[in-house]
């Protein structure tokens, strides 16, 4: 996954920031968005570029993972953990961050923020990537070394009942340290295949980039 | 001692019909003289097998039963010559060096311990073999038993195939090298340099030294033993004392990096008595493999009432070590396998074994049918799809990623047949683009009714719909 490399920065922007999209040891990749905004996929996409056994907490029961094989997580390195329990959520996930290197979890609604805090600390002592995928609402300020929440999403190779879906493109904005301490706006180019690619050089904040 | 076809001697196996025994990867392990006549062969798959002998009644094997029913002979061949070596149910291995001195002639042995087992086992008489090494003595297997007394001559005059291992047999055969005898001629190290521990592995069976030549000492205190209080009566419960002994052994081995080929299984029950019994494997085992042996040796003794009052200790204990063990990868360190396998258990532990899953790829056409899942740590079983099949009208790549088990309703508004607005949540998005209808008419004997995908792509994202006659659900989506 060497195409999650480098986000260049917008032109204008001062500095570059390299492995943006990396899943760092210890730090916590926050994904906000609501469903169908791209996040998922991302996510795993970033997950396997760690080379141990991942896991990925399904809180709902929907996640697939044929998608996870298709973003380059080899069948025998995924292991999904299925917890519709909410006040067994944190103890599973804090049980993961442990002993595995990566673990995406998505966050059930009414977790509270210092319980994700909690995680967020152990995944910093256990030297574990943690990517956090609220089902609704967002991550606790502070708490993600980059928070990346979908601003839109743009579809190519559907038309008018004609064509498929194919390539994507996601707008996100980023903040936290991560993102060198500043707000900033990303595109990611996901082909659909295995490659998910940040775009380099977008300025403003594009406004409804998705009505493509 | 080789009784070909073990795996068909079984209560289900129909009488004067060809049959022929697959395991869980789903090749034939065995087959029966009419399915033979017919072309299957073990090792085919099951599918080309079928194709061969459509007549053959295929069994599911069942290693546990087949280790109980094998119980019988080797402990007939144990009186006759302790320190028996079982392979696999259906093949041991007997050390003769102490036997000889005893009873004399190799000749004497043999007939001893083929009488031995023609009063244990029913059927076919088994084939014995008597050779230097595992591996000729294997390859010697003959009814009327036969007694190879030149193993080197007798080794070089066998073909090539007789190593089984397909791929570098192949490269063999295609360099000229037919028989064993021409591996052996040829120098090793040039065979390891070109063909790498399988080619090495190779020239040391043909040479007739697949015991490995050098044995790696076996560290004091690798044994693993655990004591029970109650004694075990229940199957069930002697197979999770399996796992857990077969877990620390392999434990205990790991920083010296060896791994055995052959352990000693005791157990004592609490009457007092002590049984032991020797398992061997050509390749070294692996934890699970080592927890299946031990598995099926306690289900034998159990079953065949040897271990009386229930179990007490059981102990596990390696010989021949070998180096092969895992190559840890240079970023990986020795604890990190450990520790996930720690997680996912204490994970398992909280939610249930159903929670913990792993999946593999199979045949099917939508997300859901594709995904085949299997418990973390418990092998597959067979894929009910064949995934390498066509499976014309499956839905494109890229997948949703988010695939609900039950559909939710989804309300979409449409003009003239096209897609306009989708529902989601309180708001309706408006439809920028949609491909589809594709519509699936399947199983339609079974009264289904046809459906249309579509998918739909919005300024929030793009879903999967499927609209049938009950309206339109959410099928996936492309989060």
């Amino acid at each position: 996954m060497a195409d999650i490399g480098t986000a260049r920065p917008a032109p204008g922007a001062p500095d570059a920031v390299p492995g943006l999209l990396d899943a760092h040891p210890g730090r916590v990749l926050a994904l906000e968005g609501p469903p169908g905004s791209g996040l998922t996929r991302l996510g795993l996409a970033v997950l396997a570029a760690h080379p141990g056994t991942v896991a990925a907490v399904d809180v709902r029961g929907w996640l697939s993972p044929l998608a996870a094989w298709e973003a380059g997580i080899p069948p025998e390195r995924l292991v999904i953990v299925r917890c519709p329990d909410r006040g067994l959520w944190a103890q599973v996930t804090a049980a993961l961050l442990e002993g595995l290197g990566a673990v995406y979890a998505e966050v059930p609604a009414g977790a509270s923020d210092a319980l994700l805090r909690r995680l967020g600390a152990l995944a910093r002592a256990r030297r574990a990537a943690l990517l956090l995928r609220p089902v609704r609402g967002g991550i606790p300020a502070g708490l993600a070394h980059l928070r990346l929440r979908g601003e839109g999403v743009a579809w190519e190779g559907a038309g008018e009942g004609h064509g498929r879906l194919g390539r994507r493109l996601l707008t996100l904005r980023a903040a936290g340290k991560g993102a060198g301490g500043m707000e900033r706006h990303i595109e990611v180019e996901d082909d659909g295949t295995d490659a998910v690619r940040v775009v380099p050089g977008l300025a403003a904040a594009p406004s409804r980039r998705a009505a493509g | 001692m080789w009784f070909p076809d073990w795996p068909l001697r079984r209560p289900d196996a129909p009488p004067g019909e060809p049959c022929q025994v697959v395991d869980d990867r789903n090749l034939v392990t065995a087959a029966d003289v009419r399915a033979r006549e017919a072309g299957v062969r073990p090792g085919m798959r099951r599918r080309e097998a079928e194709a061969l002998c459509p007549a053959a009644v295929t069994l599911a094997a069942d290693p546990g039963a087949e280790a109980v029913a094998f119980e019988p002979v080797a402990a007939a061949v144990e009186a006759v010559v302790p320190r028996v070596e079982v392979a696999h149910p259906g093949l041991l291995f007997v050390p003769l060096e102490g036997a000889l001195r005893y009873y004399g002639s190799e000749q004497a042995v043999v007939e001893r311990a083929a009488a031995a087992v023609a009063a244990a086992a029913s059927g076919e008489p088994g084939r014995i073999g008597v050779a230097d090494g595992p591996f000729a003595a294997r390859m010697a297997a003959a009814d009327p038993p036969r007694v190879v007394a030149d193993t080197a001559a007798f080794l070089a005059s066998l073909d090539i195939g007789a190593l089984g291992v397909d791929d570098v047999v192949d490269t063999f055969r295609w360099l000229g090298i037919g028989t064993l005898g021409d591996l052996r001629s040829l120098p090793r190290a040039a065979i390891a340099s070109r063909f790498g521990p399988a080619g090495l592995q190779a020239h040391r069976v043909a040479s007739g030294e697949d015991r490995s030549p050098q044995p790696r000492p076996v560290p004091v205190d690798t044994a693993a033993e655990e004591r029970f209080e109650p004694p075990l009566t229940g199957l069930e419960q002697a197979a999770f004392a399996a796992r857990a002994v077969a877990g620390r052994l392999m434990a205990a081995l790991a920083p010296s990096g060896g791994i055995p080929h052959r352990v000693e299984v005791e157990a004592e029950s609490a009457a007092g008595t002590v049984r032991t019994r020797t398992w061997r494997s050509a390749d070294p085992f692996t934890e699970t493999a080592l927890a299946d042996r031990i598995r099926w040796q306690l289900r034998a003794w159990v079953e065949s009432g040897g271990v009386p009052g229930g179990l007490v200790r059981l102990r596990v204990a390696p010989a021949d070590l070998s180096d092969r063990g895992r190559q840890l990868r240079l970023t990986e360190d020795a604890a990190s396998g450990l520790e996930e396998r720690r997680a996912l258990a204490r994970a398992q532990a909280l939610l249930g074994p159903d929670a913990v899953l792993q999946a593999r790829p199979q045949g099917g056409r939508l997300p859901g049918e594709r995904v085949q899942w299997h418990r973390w740590e418990e092998p597959p079983g067979a894929p009910a799809h064949d995934p390498d099949a066509p499976w014309p009208g499956r839905l494109p790549a890229p997948s949703p990623a988010l695939v609900p088990p039950d559909p939710p309703a989804l309300e979409v508004e449409w003009d003239g047949g096209f897609p306009v607005r989708v529902r989601l949540g309180s708001r309706w998005e408006p439809v920028l683009s949609w491909a589809g209808p594709w519509r699936s008419i399947d199983r339609w004997w079974e009264g289904r009714h046809p459906v249309d995908r579509y998918q739909l792509v919005t300024s929030a994202g793009a879903f999967l719909c499927e609209v049938g006659p009950d309206g339109c659900t959410l099928a996936g989506v492309y989060d």
